[in-house]
């Protein structure tokens, strides 16, 4: 398989997951703000600042707004094209992908990306103001119906892999990022756990986290009523066999990382796998405890540096392969987490060339 | 009712018209289909063409059209009523184009070697040596089999007394054969009885044909030469043909980053690593094909791929510095080039050309502005030139200072009376448009043509300008055995 179309299935999916997790989060603020509303003003920037820590990074942000609330913060995150990550970039990226690989990927595929980015261009900002529920939900599904076309009509092999691969690094990624950021919200004091968190405004926005990974009934499931912080970063974190637990998505990626190398258990062949086995190992020996003393934010400050280490070498072995002779980039060179937008530039010539 | 051709003008005396003869009857050829249209209802006719349409928008058989800031993709318009050839009429076509490219293949092999025909003064020497195309750093190389243009594409028309004459070469990198392939997918959805009715010949086996040519040009022997199909990328207006085409024939489409050359071998980059490429068939134009031979600012090109060519160690289809034969000024050379090489008499004329290069055309050309047509000699896709009766005094006038300025850029040709064809304006009005035939010729071992071809029709009431970036549309085009 060619490496650009292997990185552009890689980027398709993740951009995807991304659009995804962007919903999710925004979606789950909303609930929380109706829940707390009688508690604590909801309009509150400590509502909203901990999205934009999430999904971008506050710099950014400020220089385009001036306050967070409701209304710039769903902006910036659903609408904004100058936010990469935005749900209108990365559907947007998705879509660009998708174009360039049009040949590789089923057709249903390619009419599900581009439903959705002409769904995202109908849509104005007004209506995901009165609307928030239908709106997320929407790309939620959107989401989910992408995935499941793919395993419906793409060929098992190594690009489907790919395909995974994307997907599961970038939910591994965010929920990592997700949990950091809420547990430091919560948890200010290092050191201090579980029987301080008792204030219900804390269950309710620990409930949101788990809404937030559609983790709230398997939750239930398993550890009851019980939400403490404990067995929420016990299901969320290390959980085997919920989708979207940070050692699910691991193991996922892993699983598919396989397929392609030929790696297996203990015999890693290449830099990723041996990684990702790294990754794997830490979390599959891992206990809460040994969570706590390590601190929660080094813990899975050391999970998204993996995950970034990961993802570089990805991009090394499979996408910008070269030969011996040829110097290989610098990393910082290879521009590993833009996809396509780098082709955007080769537009104006492509164009130049006339129809004959 | 009014019956759909009730209403129908063919106006013999000014045009010649495909379908209706001079008397007034349809042509022999054209009597079963005029029958089928005229039963049917304006309904029916709505229905096939929202068929046809689901069809075209599902496929994503869109071109791009430039100028807008972003590429804007649309749908190529489609023309419901086919253009039918019979045989023997095809067989004129098919001998003439074999003829002519056989002439200009020989005409490129001898340009970049001995140079004959420019010793003997039949083409004048600094006409091919400065035409921008030719490509000096090509002098003394031989591609595979000696052949130079693979794939290209003749754009015929009619005159007023029905003959065919060949109107301009395009031996680059011509497209549009992808519309010529879904064009027929559509057909056969939309009137599968009448289709069924005519004995049409097929084209269905092109993307085949054009693998076996590729694999026929590789500089090694292999089992199975290693073909891939070079694009310039998504913005390219013809992207949708190159995807196209790469599916059709079961090879990789790639771009220029995904060629690497090392040891003067060309390779793709692959996941496994990199993997030998044998053959190219590039839509990329010589210019931006190699940043270290030709224009260094070229992001869509392979650096090192023009060396590994010289080597011998991959084929390009076409070869570089092709474009030099299809060059509007040497085209009026062309029946010289046909009897210079074969001693044959072209079977398919030229449109008859000034040359603004020669003073004696010059002032022809400058004279009779208002009845010519004006085109710059290395422009395609109808941008650079000047429709004489259609023009305004302040266009002539510009135009006669480009031409003066710069007289080896621009020739002229009378303003021809393309043949016209009945076509939907809406579901049920038609009119007569004009037309032009688009056959594709393949070159490997021996040169060959799939019985049919492009028919490109001007839709805008009037217009003469079929190209599709200036508002055309196209129709199936069926050879039938009669």
């Amino acid at each position: 398989m060619l490496s650009r179309v292997a990185e552009s299935l890689f980027w398709m999916s993740r951009y995807f997951e991304r659009a995804e997790s962007t919903a999710r989060f925004l979606d789950v603020n909303f609930n929380l703000m109706l829940d707390l509303n009688s508690i604590t003003s909801v309009d509150h920037p400590n509502y909203w600042k901990p999205l934009i820590m999430v999904m971008s990074n506050p710099e950014h942000f400020n220089a385009h707004y001036q306050e967070y609330n409701v209304q710039t913060v769903t902006d910036y995150l659903v609408f904004n094209r100058q936010n990469s990550s935005s749900i209108l970039s990365s559907i947007s990226m998705a879509r660009e992908n998708a174009r360039s690989i049009i040949e590789s990927i089923s057709s249903e595929m390619w009419e599900q990306v581009n439903n959705v980015y002409h769904f995202l261009q109908s849509v104005s900002p007004q209506q995901v103001h009165t609307d928030p529920y239908s709106f997320y939900k929407e790309i939620k599904n959107a989401s989910h119906l992408f995935q499941g076309i793919t395993d419906n009509t793409f060929s098992r092999n190594e690009g489907w892999d790919f395909v995974q691969i994307g997907k599961y690094l970038e939910r591994a990624d965010n929920a990592a990022r997700l949990i950091d950021v809420k547990y430091h919200m919560l948890m200010p004091k290092r050191g201090q756990h579980l029987d301080l968190v008792k204030d219900s405004v804390d269950i309710i926005q620990w409930m949101a986290v788990l809404k937030s990974c559609s983790a709230l009934e398997a939750f239930r499931k398993v550890y009851l009523s019980k939400i403490d912080p404990d067995n929420i970063l016990r299901f969320l974190i290390l959980d085997r066999t919920f989708p979207r637990s940070i050692t699910f998505s691991i193991c996922a990626a892993q699983e598919a990382l396989w397929r392609i190398s030929g790696s297996s258990l203990h015999r890693y062949v290449n830099n990723v796998d041996r990684l990702i086995g790294k990754t794997d190992a830490e979390l599959s020996y891992t206990t809460v405890e040994d969570i706590y003393q390590k601190g929660v934010h080094e813990f899975l400050e050391e999970i998204e540096q993996g995950l970034i280490r990961i993802g570089e070498q990805l991009h090394l072995l499979y996408f910008a392969y070269h030969t011996p002779k040829i110097e290989p980039l610098d990393v910082s060179e290879a521009l590993p987490f833009t996809g396509i937008a780098g082709g955007r530039a080769n537009w104006s010539q492509s164009q130049q060339q006339q129809q004959q | 009712m009014t019956r759909l051709f009730d209403n129908y003008d063919a106006l013999p005396e000014r045009f010649f018209d495909e379908v209706i003869s001079r008397d007034g009857k349809p042509r022999v050829h054209y009597e079963k289909m005029m029958r089928r249209f005229t039963q049917l209802a304006p309904d029916d006719i709505r229905a096939r063409r929202e068929l046809v349409n689901i069809f075209f928008r599902n496929q994503g058989i869109t071109f791009t059209v430039y100028g807008v800031d972003e590429g804007i993709e649309r749908i190529f318009p489609f023309d419901l009523i086919p253009r039918i050839i019979p045989s023997p009429e095809w067989k004129t076509i098919e001998s003439g184009l074999i003829q002519r490219i056989t002439a200009l293949n020989e005409f490129l092999s001898d340009i970049y070697h001995s140079q004959k025909i420019l010793k003997d003064r039949v083409v004048p020497p600094d006409l091919v040596l400065g035409s921008k195309h030719f490509r000096r750093e090509f002098v003394g190389v031989t591609p595979p089999l000696g052949v130079y243009i693979h794939v290209t594409g003749s754009d015929i028309i009619r005159d007023l007394s029905g003959r065919y004459l060949v109107l301009e070469d395009n031996l680059r990198t011509p497209s549009g054969v992808s519309y010529m392939l879904q064009n027929r997918q559509a057909m056969k959805k939309a009137f599968p009885v009448l289709f069924d009715r005519y004995k049409v010949q097929p084209v269905d086996s092109y993307p085949q044909q054009l693998l076996r040519t590729l694999q026929e040009i590789s500089p090694t022997p292999k089992q199975d030469p290693k073909v891939v199909v070079l694009t310039p990328g998504i913005y390219n207006s013809a992207y949708f043909e190159h995807s196209f085409l790469a599916q059709q024939m079961g090879v990789q489409l790639t771009e220029g980053r995904d060629l690497v050359v090392n040891n003067n071998k060309v390779y793709t980059r692959t996941t496994r690593g990199l993997q030998r490429v044998d053959v190219i068939y590039r839509r990329v134009d010589d210019d931006f094909i190699d940043p270290l031979v030709f224009r260094t600012d070229s992001k869509l090109g392979v650096a090192g791929l023009i060396n590994a060519y010289r080597k011998g160690n991959v084929a390009l289809a076409n070869a570089i510095g092709t474009g030099v034969a299809d060059d509007k000024v040497i085209y009026s050379f062309v029946p010289d080039i046909i009897r210079y090489y074969l001693g044959e008499e072209p079977i398919i004329d030229n449109v008859e050309t000034w040359l603004a290069s020669n003073p004696k055309h010059l002032k022809h050309i400058l004279e009779n502005l208002d009845t010519l047509v004006v085109k710059a000699a290395n422009e395609s896709g109808g941008y650079g030139m000047l429709v004489g009766p259609e023009s305004t005094a302040a266009e002539r006038e510009k135009f006669a200072e480009l031409i003066v300025a710069n007289p080896r850029n621009y020739i002229a040709q009378p303003t021809i009376s393309l043949s016209r064809h009945p076509s939907f304006f809406n579901d049920n009005e038609i009119a007569a448009c004009h037309i032009d035939l688009r056959p594709y010729v393949l070159y490997g071992k021996s040169p060959s043509i799939v019985p049919g071809g492009l028919t490109r029709v001007a839709l805008k009431r009037g217009s003469l300008v079929v190209n599709s970036s200036q508002g055309g549309g196209s129709k199936d085009t069926w050879v039938i055995d009669i």
